[in-house]
């Protein structure tokens, strides 16, 4: 029964790795920016919901969509204000300058909320579901429910609303969008918005479960990359299958070699699956 | 460009910084790299806390009196950015530019490894606040000088209670992270239960920022363990313990090394914390007399609370210690001559509030046994040395 419970255990982080991955996903599909910043601003959102949880009480699970609407107003505006004025520069220019702004959110967060460690302790704990001898802790299944739900709403979104299309539309042909009368920096601002949004609301489920801190960034960041690439980039049903690929091999990756090569194992398979198939599971050029 | 001269600038401002100017020739100048930013951000805090409340008291009362003169003390910091080279590099800086007469190590048993190749070449003796693995003092150096007593003063003691107070007891499983001081320690439980003839069922290690630890967790669950060791970092082990309560992980005894000591750890995970043991080189309710500017630790504690809100735990008090350590050697050398005071390091014998403090052959401390603790109604209890114990080890 070990191997189930392992399983169990991989599965329950899958819907969250799915929500990290999904605004990294969208960013780099859309608007073709590698968003560095991305891990950071999962983190911020981490904060967000934090102080939300200490001053106002607020549920973290019930608050993280709305960290994610405040993250969107951020997105939208570091779009506009900052990435926008390099998008027609090759990509190795958006790269640097979200690493720059990565370094430089990181380190207003190590200045503003120090390097502790910090975690929303709910009151009282939320506890535990068993099933004979598998157990699994119900903070996690939240997560990855409302992780899950969010992912879903943003693909309805690309799916059937005219925003969505025209997010779609920009990237399949920028001129063209333009000449049916799309604004494509709004365009632009609003897809990395939502980006944003993704983050900031996977940083606030994420707060729940695990302890926050800005130096925890990396390794977020290195996470949505393993699963874009899983799950093939540019695609939502993609960026879930990746997320419950990453942490079910992540569990088994720990039970077959020791916990301290689990990661090491996401890693040599994300570099096989680049030579077989460079596309991922679910990939596809365009995003739609 | 603006944005961008503003960023530089705090990046720069953040970077390093000076703290006092340089002057005059009767100073007794410290070089402490810290790590004020990085993972390691809250220990480098803590650290500088512990110099200062030292550099204070001593400059209050006027001084280090090195023979007829009497020395101010002055500490020059950097940040090493939590990264061991910078450490490096920062510790060249400090003897070659700053001209410090003397080095603070680094945090830990890594950084302060690298650092001392540095303090060997210039022949400037270093305190070492925080490394306790023997790897840190295998080199031959003459200049290294390590506050702490090796890892197996910490697993021993624990061991013997657990082989005394709990006969029946047999399976033992460890968890380290891969670090060079937590998988050390590791390393050490491991001798220790199999020296008493206990079985290790389960010996792991997991990566240094490991967030979930279910899969090491439900793997040791399913060694049914009598006891449960778990090495690692105050993050680490709030994380594990958490964990191991949701996914109901049995045993009798944990020992989680290093975290239950401070009261961050007990906040975090709560009722969790009852009956964990632990060890580590200083506690509050320690009471020994010392000849240093504190007096005892009792005083020390008074004054630590005074000046920051709150009681030292040992990272802080290691940070005063190795000023008084210091001072101690400087007073008897009677000058800041460095082959004085490395002469009377060497010689040892200092009783301070910390603990009495002299260094073996390797230059790491070998004069005191580290208590073990264990919570108790939410509070720390010595259990071990007898002598300073304030309770009974308990068993579930």
């Amino acid at each position: 029964m070990l191997w189930l419970q392992v399983l169990v255990n991989g599965l329950a982080l899958g819907g969250l790795y799915a929500c990290i991955a999904a605004g990294f996903s969208l960013v780099w599909g859309v608007l073709n920016i590698i968003n560095i910043l991305h891990g950071s601003l999962i983190v911020l959102g981490g904060y967000l919901a934090f102080f939300a949880h200490q001053y106002l009480g607020l549920n973290p699970f019930l608050f993280a969509p709305f960290a994610g609407a405040l993250m969107f107003v951020l997105g939208f505006a570091i779009q506009r204000a900052m990435i926008n004025p390099v998008m027609m520069q090759p990509v190795l220019m958006t790269l640097v300058l979200t690493f720059g702004l990565n370094l430089f959110l990181d380190n207003l967060m190590l200045a503003g909320f120090k390097a502790d460690y910090r975690k929303i302790n709910l009151q009282p704990p939320l506890g535990v579901l068993e099933f004979g001898d598998i157990i699994l802790s119900v903070d996690r299944v939240y997560a990855a429910a409302v992780g899950l739900a969010l992912v879903g709403a943003l693909w309805l979104l690309l799916r059937f609303t005219q925003l969505g299309r025209a997010i779609v539309a920009v990237r399949m042909d920028r001129e063209a969008a333009a000449l049916m009368g799309i604004d494509i920096r709004f365009t632009y601002a609003v897809a990395f918005g939502l980006g944003t949004m993704m983050a900031g609301s996977a940083g606030a489920l994420l707060a729940a479960i695990f302890p926050i801190s800005p130096v925890s960034s990396g390794g977020y960041l290195g996470k949505a990359f393993v699963i874009c690439v899983l799950g093939g980039l540019g695609s939502i049903p993609g960026v879930v299958l990746g997320g419950f690929a990453l942490g079910v091999i992540e569990a088994f990756g720990a039970l077959a070699l020791g916990p301290e090569n689990a990661i090491t194992i996401s890693f040599l398979l994300l570099i096989a699956l680049l030579i077989v198939r460079p596309t991922g599971l679910l990939g596809r050029r365009g995003f739609n | 460009m603006s944005t961008f001269r503003a960023l530089v600038g705090i990046t720069f401002t953040a970077a390093s910084f000076f703290v006092s100017p340089a002057h005059a020739q009767d100073v007794l100048r410290i070089g402490a790299p810290l790590p004020i930013t990085g993972a390691l951000a809250p220990e480098g805090a803590k650290l500088k806390q512990g110099y200062e409340l030292w550099q204070e008291k001593v400059n209050a009362g006027g001084g280090v009196k090195a023979g007829d003169k009497t020395l101010k003390v002055e500490l020059v910091y950097y940040d090493y950015q939590s990264t061991t080279p910078r450490a490096v590099q920062l510790a060249e800086k400090l003897v070659n530019d700053d001209k410090v007469d003397f080095l603070f190590s680094p945090f830990g048993s890594g950084a302060a490894k690298a650092v001392s190749a540095v303090a060997e070449k210039y022949g400037v003796p270093l305190l070492a606040s925080s490394a306790s693995s023997a790897e840190v003092f295998d080199q031959g150096y003459k200049n290294l000088f390590g506050l702490y007593t090796d890892n197996s003063t910490l697993s021993e003691p624990i061991a013997d209670l657990v082989k005394a107070k709990i006969p029946t007891l047999k399976r033992v499983a460890i968890l380290a992270r891969n670090d060079l001081y937590p998988l050390s320690l590791g390393n050490e439980f491991e001798k220790s239960a199999k020296k008493r003839g206990f079985e290790v069922v389960y010996y792991e290690k997991y990566p240094i920022g490991t967030l979930d630890h279910s899969s090491a967790l439900t793997q040791l669950r399913a060694a049914k363990p009598d006891w449960v060791i778990v090495t690692g970092y105050i993050n680490d082990l709030i994380l594990v313990r958490k964990q191991a309560a949701e996914l109901k992980v049995g045993g009798q005894v944990y020992t989680l090394i290093n975290g239950p000591a401070y009261q961050e750890w007990i906040d975090a995970v709560g009722p969790l914390a009852e009956n964990v043991t632990t060890a580590s080189w200083f506690h509050p309710v320690l009471n020994y007399k010392s000849e240093d500017v504190f007096g005892s630790t009792k005083d020390f504690v008074a004054q630590f609370k005074a000046k920051y809100g709150a009681e030292p735990d040992f990272t802080q008090a290691s940070g005063s210690a190795v000023g008084v350590i210091l001072q101690l050697a400087v007073e008897r050398a009677g000058s800041k001559d460095r082959n004085a005071v490395r002469e009377q390091l060497a010689k040892g014998g200092f009783k301070t509030f910390f603990a009495p403090v002299s260094f073996g052959p390797t230059g790491i401390a070998n004069s005191y046994i580290p208590p073990v603790f264990q919570i108790q109604q939410g509070k720390v209890q010595v259990v071990f040395p007898p002598d300073v114990a304030t309770s009974e080890f308990r068993t579930k």
